[in-house]
């Protein structure tokens, strides 16, 4: 659908008294007289943006849906949610959370979970391989366990930081197999959720990690996931091979045009950690043109599953 | 119609808010299809004399006359706060009051927090309350107001039983709760936090507490409006009848607006 670039044309507009809003050009109400096209089924949105092709860069299979009983209501009702808000990819990780160092049989156990979700819906859900980087040699023998099975790259959680020297074999394999690293990240300003996450990895840490691997495809996961997104993201506009995902639970205003502003829209990837409306919402609220929000739905992450070898 | 229950005019010390004044909240609303909007003082929630807020955010709405529905903000600390609520409520129409017990220093379960609780109830006005206005894993080193919890608000609706709730910017609200605090017919939660897809967070609510419960908000301008303005669209499977009250029905008749 051909919207007008917001972010250029709107002071021109305002003067003729036209906002170009995110459904298009809009005379703008004055005084008491209220929006011209507001709808009950949301005016402000763009013509067709379900239909907008949309990838997920970050979601999750949270259940053991391995087991033969297993509960899939909720994978399903994730499922149910993507379809009707226009996603056709699902980037799902089991990250072992709650300051679990996690040994390797746990560790694949929930990749076992998230290959399962990818055979029961395998145009839908694609894999990352859960790895804590303590396991050593056994988390690589994971990696290649799991891309033998078909995921498409690596997720690390908060057991350690990503400065840490046990996470660099784990980089290493990546680079070698030409796959994205997602990273959980946060700088949590709050002394109680820092104090529950000791090890995880600001934006600057993932500067340090991509400037020692220049050429790995490292995304900073849920940009909006909690903690300061503005300090986030002015850490890595000097680390130009740094991605971001836009997911989170946090709807702030602005953050995805600062996003784009800072970093260029190429590195900027559409996702929403099961924050499915929200996470959509916010891309489609956002100053972007056309071309800028296509890039962020889908086609930067698909450069980046372009690239693989495997 | 839209009438969107959680919105804020003013300057947010802790971050940059684009959308500051009612001007420029007419145009964000303008561009997002939302008629009416239910909007308190950030700067009622900083000031130490709160009613320099309220009289601030009447002056600069009533030039958009139906456009905005002003609330008073209250703090039980400062002095006159009884005759500054009758003030916003008689002269300037406010149609609601609100309480930020985290900002100003008392809980909504102890003495002040009561007295207040009782006097918004004696007028005859819905209390609004919002959870938080931003996640604390991001707050400023002098942000240090808590989320306002689930329990208090359980133990006060006990408490005031004629009292009415907009409840605006909360997570964690179970139907079966609220509607054992005796809140079924006397709340209404705004949607800005909650899931209509995938965790069905606002099915859930209506099931226990009736369509009449929940209310279209987004958070403005601290949050994008496309997030409700998506749920809102995921709940056109509804009865256009309860489709309109989430959109702005319920609304009117909780805050008694005419439309």
């Amino acid at each position: 659908m051909a919207e007008p670039d917001r972010l250029n044309r709107r002071n021109v507009l305002k003067a003729g008294g036209l906002l170009v809003g995110a459904g298009g050009l809009k005379r703008v109400a004055t005084a008491a007289a209220g929006p011209k096209t507001a709808t009950s089924g949301g005016g402000g949105l763009p013509d067709g943006w379900r239909a907008l092709r949309k990838f997920d860069a970050h979601n999750h299979v949270f259940d053991s849906v391995q087991e033969p009983d297993a509960d899939w209501s909720l994978v399903e009702a994730l499922v149910e949610a993507a379809r009707a808000m226009g996603i056709e990819k699902l980037c799902c990780s089991k990250p072992i959370t709650g300051g679990k160092m996690a040994g390797i049989d746990d560790v694949r156990y929930a990749n076992d979970s998230v290959l399962a979700a990818m055979r029961r819906y395998p145009d839908l859900i694609a894999g990352y391989c859960f790895i804590q980087p303590g396991n050593g040699p056994q988390a690589l023998d994971e990696i290649e366990r799991c891309l033998d099975a078909g995921m498409i790259g690596v997720k690390l959680y908060n057991q350690f930081k990503y400065s840490d020297p046990a996470v660099f074999p784990v980089a290493e394999r990546c680079v070698e197999r030409r796959i994205p690293l997602l990273g959980h990240s946060g700088h949590l300003t709050d002394a109680r959720s820092l104090a529950a996450q000791p090890e995880i990895s600001d934006s600057l840490v993932f500067c340090d990690l991509s400037r020692r691997y220049p050429e790995l495809m490292l995304i900073l996961g849920h940009v909006n996931g909690g903690g300061d997104w503005e300090w986030a993201i002015k850490g890595l506009r000097d680390c130009p091979n740094v991605f971001v995902d836009t997911s989170g639970s946090v709807l702030e205003d602005d953050a995805i045009g600062m996003c784009v502003r800072e970093l260029g829209h190429e590195r900027v990837l559409f996702a929403t950690d099961l924050t499915i409306e929200g996470g959509v919402g916010k891309i489609l609220s956002a100053d972007l043109s056309p071309d800028q929000r296509e890039a962020i739905f889908w086609r930067n992450l698909q450069g980046i599953l372009d690239r693989r070898t495997s | 119609m839209i009438i969107d229950v959680n919105a804020h005019l003013g300057h947010y010390p802790f971050r940059r808010l684009r959308h500051r004044t009612a001007g420029e909240l007419i145009e964000l609303m303008d561009a997002n299809g939302i008629d009416r909007a239910v909007v308190s003082s950030l700067h009622a929630v900083f000031y130490r004399d709160v009613h320099r807020g309220n009289e601030e955010l009447y002056e600069e709405t009533k030039a958009f006359g139906p456009r905005f529905i002003p609330v008073a903000t209250v703090n039980p600390k400062y002095v006159g706060w009884k005759r500054d609520l009758d003030e916003a409520v008689d002269r300037w129409g406010m149609k609601a009051a609100t309480l930020v017990p985290a900002h100003h220093g008392y809980a909504l379960d102890d003495e002040l927090g009561r007295e207040a609780l009782g006097r918004i109830a004696e007028l005859g006005l819905p209390v609004v309350l919002t959870q938080r206005f931003e996640d604390r894993r991001q707050r400023h080193h002098w942000d240090v107001a808590e989320d306002l919890e689930v329990k208090t608000l359980l133990r006060i609706a006990a408490e005031h039983p004629s009292l009415k709730f907009l409840l605006n910017n909360w997570a964690g609200l179970d139907g079966g709760a609220l509607a054992g605090a005796g809140m079924k017919g006397r709340c209404l939660i705004d949607f800005a936090r909650l899931h209509v897809m995938y965790l069905k967070d606002v099915s859930k609510l209506i099931a226990t507490l009736g369509v009449e419960s929940i209310a279209f908000g987004s958070h403005m301008p601290f949050d994008y409006v496309g997030p409700s303005l998506v749920k809102l669209a995921n709940l056109e499977s509804l009865p256009k009848p309860d489709l309109e009250k989430i959109a702005w029905r319920n609304a009117a008749e909780f805050l008694g607006i005419e439309v």
